[in-house]
């Protein structure tokens, strides 16, 4: 469980940075906008330290939700094949969410 | 032995979000867990939402810049009407809520912030759930409120 309570200050940190840039520098309007401003959609992706950011962010918040999860699955029913099923059926699906987020920083990064 | 999975259910429900007549740590706990769930749905919405920035689930490889920006436009505007303005004050409010008392929770994980046990007396108040966590508690409240209408301002105007 101490990866939850690393993950959860790891949110604070990179979640923070992901809602500075998209409330606390210009306008929303803009900032959700494809691209034209500092910190529009694609002008974050293509900043290597923010897509870094995002791309932490995404490993954090997946691990973090889907244990969290795991935690209250494991909590309303005890047993090891029902354990097992869970923690197993959680970890594919983080590992599908993460290479599907990972697909959008890496292709968001690259867009001409 | 194993219960009925129907009374199982009922159980577990009843005990993790109906805290009523149970005290504020009780509350707290239900909160957190109601929240937790709530964000992990939008988070992974956002994943999907998001995915359409380079034009949707079958792109794989990288697509024309102009191809992109029309499906991430399009998906914009499909989310923006106050349905879904209204969704996000929501997930800000229990986002806020879950940091702070996140935050709580990892002090307590470490044995910070606890209370002193002692002899029990009626009213019989949570030893563990001393004034500095109650504090932190009212504080996860209170940004959560504060985002909230934060939130309200920035996508209502208000």
């Amino acid at each position: 469980m101490l990866l939850h309570y690393i993950t959860g200050l790891g949110i604070v940190i990179a979640g923070g940075v992901h809602l500075f840039t998209v409330f606390l520098t210009g306008s929303y309007a803009q900032n959700l906008a494809f691209s034209g401003g500092p910190f529009s959609v694609i002008s974050i992706y293509k900043n290597a330290i923010f897509a870094l950011t995002l791309e932490l962010l995404l490993i954090f918040v997946d691990y973090h939700a889907l244990n969290g999860i795991r935690v209250i699955l494991i909590e309303f029913h005890q047993g090891t094949t029902w354990e097992r099923g869970v923690s197993w059926v959680l970890a594919v699906a983080g590992i599908l969410l993460l290479v599907y987020g990972t697909r959008t920083i890496l292709i968001a990064n690259a867009l001409a | 032995m194993a219960e009925p999975l129907i009374q199982e259910l009922r159980r577990a429900l009843t005990g993790w979000f109906y805290p009523v007549h149970y005290n504020l740590e009780r509350w707290a706990y239900a909160l957190q867990r109601i929240t937790g769930i709530a964000v992990t749905a939008y988070f992974l919405a956002h994943i999907v939402e998001t995915g359409n920035v380079v034009g949707g689930m079958s792109v794989w490889f990288v697509p024309p810049t102009g191809q992109a920006a029309d499906v991430w436009t399009a998906t914009f505007h499909f989310l923006e009407n106050p349905f879904f303005d209204l969704g996000l004050v929501v997930i800000g409010f229990m986002l806020s809520y879950h940091t702070i008392n996140g935050i709580r929770l990892t002090l307590t994980e470490f044995g910070l912030l606890q209370g002193k046990p002692e002899r029990p007396d009626f009213p019989y108040k949570a030893k563990s759930f001393s004034i500095a966590q109650r504090a932190l508690f009212w504080l996860s409240v209170l940004f959560a409120v504060v985002t909230a209408v934060y939130a309200l301002n920035v996508l209502f105007g208000v």
